[in-house]
């Protein structure tokens, strides 16, 4: 029984492991013409999390949207340093802080993100109402991201290994028009047409159409089919591409899901997007999330 | 002139609605008295934040037609930046419960007036500010000096090491300790000494005792009701020998706290040398009612910790996603009373349980165990022991230890269970929760409640409390006949 276990543990260290050495921190990558699905998905990923970068820093809002259209907002500061660190196991830390309106104001979240591809994250949660800190279990994947039409996953959590992929074809996108201003985001950019399909079985969504960008490998929209395969949700990442220290990075700018099924929608919106400041991993710690007052 | 409470409940729930209606369709706003506040104090470097608060409770077994409190409260919440590393923060707190007003039954006991006796009598007079310090923020060294509360421990819903700061048990326990703990003058530095670990040392020359409601409040410990009746001028906080404010008295708490990196293992260790909040009675001679109170010299200490499983135990997988709490302190230098519970004094006809005083030391602890299960249903459960052991003697076939609150027979072992479940619906605009407080002694408080967020200001939340057990036992029994409704209505700014 021992040696099971044993090897059961050593299985997960390696698999773990294996995916996330693909890839190097603070490299650039972008899909080149001949890439496998997988490797296309790789590069998706690593832009999601930023993992190019030494730091990230960007304000934003998250915005509610009713069917009936009326509004509730939340602002938030979040920061975010890579490390990819194979001693302690940390690929990157985030903080992320509420600062409106004033009913979550000072709300703020550390999170411990790992390279092992198994390990779920760390999360403290600093309570001003409470002057409390209160480490709390990484929330369920498929529970609401903040009350809103994503997933936890969808923004924190999915990894490279959690879905396996079919390259469905390559097309210009169509362009999505923004259910916040209206306006059409990224209209004619080249892309992959991926399907992306859950491992874990049975599961809230049983496939997603995800659009990559060949141009800077981001995935731009995603097209979400329920268990029973009804297309019931789609999720949009405008991006931005920033030249930091002479490198092209690509930063999304905004999110937005739309529940066809209630009409209900979720925006959110980062400005003063900044790389590459040189944030000190002192600030990733609880002594930060303390000294929000309120 | 008495109001009819089911008539201030329905128009609450008017109100409620038409709020709802008309705030729905609100962005993001501070609402007009921000923009009062931000005209007439146009400072660059002040923020300022707060709200108005209705709180209405009503007595179950009144056939809701009785109030056991009507309280409205106004905080503003002020912080002045002179720059990134010294800051200022203030909050004040006005509050008025018109509960004494409304219903004749209640009594702001005692009647007599003392320094002493008006923070009994008018709570309200003397609590309004809250919070006022100033802040030294350095990379190395944080400073915060002033009125301020400190919390220990990881605890919900008991205090194990979270004892820096006395309390107001005006209403028991059914607020959140951020609203009761009263707030003490105090030195607190906290330095880093590792990425993640850091030493924080407390001085604190002040001292409040807790507060205990008066002998005709809705929620009267039994303690304080059977000391009223037999010495009308002596309440529990009434204490004749209590620390002076100065540097002989001084308390000192000192905690280290870190996280050991790569296992994300999170612990601290504390150490408090204060005195009991609570007065330690003393009978001046045997057989007598005359006696004193003193506040007790105490050293606590404990220590916490906190883990995730986010790989699993032993096997991968197994306990994932659990996250395990606990907080232990021992508690050396209390004293506790000790007698016969429902013992009556002959002649006044009044229970004269407490026989003697002894020196007791206590060990706490709680071991908590959290996790989200089905999506979005949060579970937490707390396993919470406390152990007195008396260090002097005293005939334990005549006598047993008596808790401080209830003059109940106090058990050597006394176990509480508590559970709370949450979830949210509807976007996480309407959140609903239950905790259940359960003491071995076979009483129980259950205390569901909703709330719901009309807008980004608005927040409404509705709730029961019921309470179970003999009325000699701490964490429902003593209140049984409590039992009641509550509706809060919040504006925030």
């Amino acid at each position: 029984m021992k040696k099971i276990i044993l090897w059961l543990a050593a299985i997960t260290l390696i698999a773990g492991y294996a995916v996330a050495a693909d890839l190097s921190y603070y490299e650039v990558y972008k899909p080149k013409a001949g890439m496998t699905v997988d490797e296309i998905m790789q590069i998706k990923y690593f832009n999601k999390y930023t993992l190019f970068a030494h730091d990230y820093e960007s304000t934003g809002d998250v915005i509610f949207i009713e069917k009936d259209g009326s509004k509730r907002n939340r602002r938030f500061l979040r920061q975010r340093i890579m490390l990819g660190r194979s001693s302690d196991d940390v690929s990157y830390k985030d903080l992320v802080m509420f600062t409106q309106p004033t009913s979550v104001k000072g709300l703020a979240t550390l999170t411990w993100n790992y390279m092992k591809a198994t390990r779920d994250q760390d999360v403290w949660l600093w309570l001003p109402s409470l002057r409390k800190i209160r480490k709390v279990s990484a929330g369920q994947a498929d529970d609401s991201f903040m009350g809103g039409d994503l997933t936890v996953e969808e923004i924190t959590s999915r990894r490279f290994t959690d879905e396996t992929y079919k390259l469905a074809g390559e097309e210009k996108f169509k362009g999505y028009t923004s259910v916040y201003d209206g306006k059409v985001y990224h209209q004619g950019e080249p892309c992959y047409v991926i399907e992306c399909y859950p491992k874990r079985k049975p599961w809230y969504y049983s496939k997603r159409v995800a659009y990559i960008s060949k141009n800077f490998g981001g995935n731009m929209l995603d097209e979400i089919y329920d268990a029973n395969g009804k297309f019931v949700r789609t999720l949009f990442r405008g991006w931005v591409i920033m030249n930091v220290n002479g490198k092209d990075y690509a930063a999304q700018n905004r999110v937005e899901a739309y529940d066809l099924r209630t009409g209900h929608k979720t925006v959110m919106l980062f400005d003063e997007i900044k790389f590459d400041q040189g944030l000190s991993e002192d600030i990733f710690t609880q002594k930060t999330l303390m000294r929000q007052r309120w | 002139m008495h109001f009819k409470p089911k008539i201030v409940l329905a128009l609450i729930l008017v109100s409620l609605f038409s709020v709802s209606v008309s705030q729905a369709a609100l962005e993001i706003d501070r609402g007009p008295i921000y923009g009062l506040l931000r005209k007439a104090l146009p400072f660059k470097n002040l923020e300022f934040a707060g709200y108005l608060k209705n709180e209405t409770a009503l007595r179950i077994s009144g056939g809701f037609d009785e109030f056991m409190k009507e309280a409205n409260i106004a905080q503003l919440e002020t912080e002045y930046k002179f720059n990134d590393n010294i800051q200022f923060f203030s909050i004040l707190r006005w509050f008025y419960d018109s509960v004494f007003d409304l219903e004749n039954k209640y009594d702001r006991d005692p009647k007599w007036e003392s320094k002493t006796n008006k923070k009994v009598k008018y709570p309200e007079k003397l609590q309004w500010l809250r919070e006022c310090y100033v802040d030294v923020l350095t990379e190395r060294l944080d400073l915060r000096l002033g009125k301020q509360q400190v919390v220990w421990g990881t605890a919900d819903g008991v205090r194990i090491l979270d004892i820096v700061n006395p309390l107001d048990y005006r209403e028991w326990t059914l607020k959140d300790y951020i609203d009761t703990r009263i707030p003490l003058w105090m030195f607190n530095a906290e330095g880093k000494l590792l990425m993640n670990g850091q030493l924080q040392l407390l001085l604190i020359p002040d001292y409040e005792p807790n507060y205990y409601a008066p002998s005709g409040a809705p929620f009267t410990l039994r303690t304080v009701r059977l000391g009223a009746e037999a010495a009308e001028k002596v309440t529990t906080a009434t204490i004749d020998q209590k620390p002076a404010h100065d540097f002989e008295h001084t308390k000192i708490g000192l905690r280290w706290r870190n996280i050991i990196e790569g296992h994300a293992f999170e612990y601290t260790l504390n150490y408090l040398h204060t005195y009991d909040f609570a007065s330690s009675y003393y009978l001046r001679q045997p057989n007598a009612t005359a006696n004193t109170r003193r506040a007790e010299q105490i050293d606590v200490f404990g220590g916490t910790f906190s883990k995730t499983i986010t790989e699993g135990v032993i096997v991968p997988g197994l306990a994932k996603g659990w996250t395990l709490r606990g907080e232990f302190a021992f508690i050396k230098g209390g004293a506790m009373n000790y007698g016969k519970s429902g013992a009556i004094i002959p002649g006044l006809g009044i229970d004269g349980s407490i026989s003697g005083t002894v020196d007791v030391d206590q060990y706490n602890y709680v071991l908590g165990f959290d996790k989200s299960f089905f999506t979005n249903w949060q579970f937490s459960f707390q396993f919470i022991q406390m152990w007195a052991l008396n260090k002097e003697k005293f005939n334990k076939s005549l006598y047993t230890l008596l808790n401080g609150a209830t003059r109940g027979p106090l058990d050597k072992q006394e176990t509480i269970l508590s559970l709370m479940l949450a979830t949210d619906f509807m976007h996480e605009r309407l959140k609903p929760q239950i905790l259940i407080l359960y003491g071995d002694d076979n009483d129980w408080r259950i205390s569901p409640k909703v709330s719901y967020e009309i807008s980004d200001q608005w927040l409404a939340t509705a709730g029961v409390h019921i309470f179970e057990g003999k009325e000699i036992y701490l964490n429902g029994g003593q209140f049984d006949k409590n039992d009641q409704v509550f509706l809060e209505l919040k504006y925030t700014f």
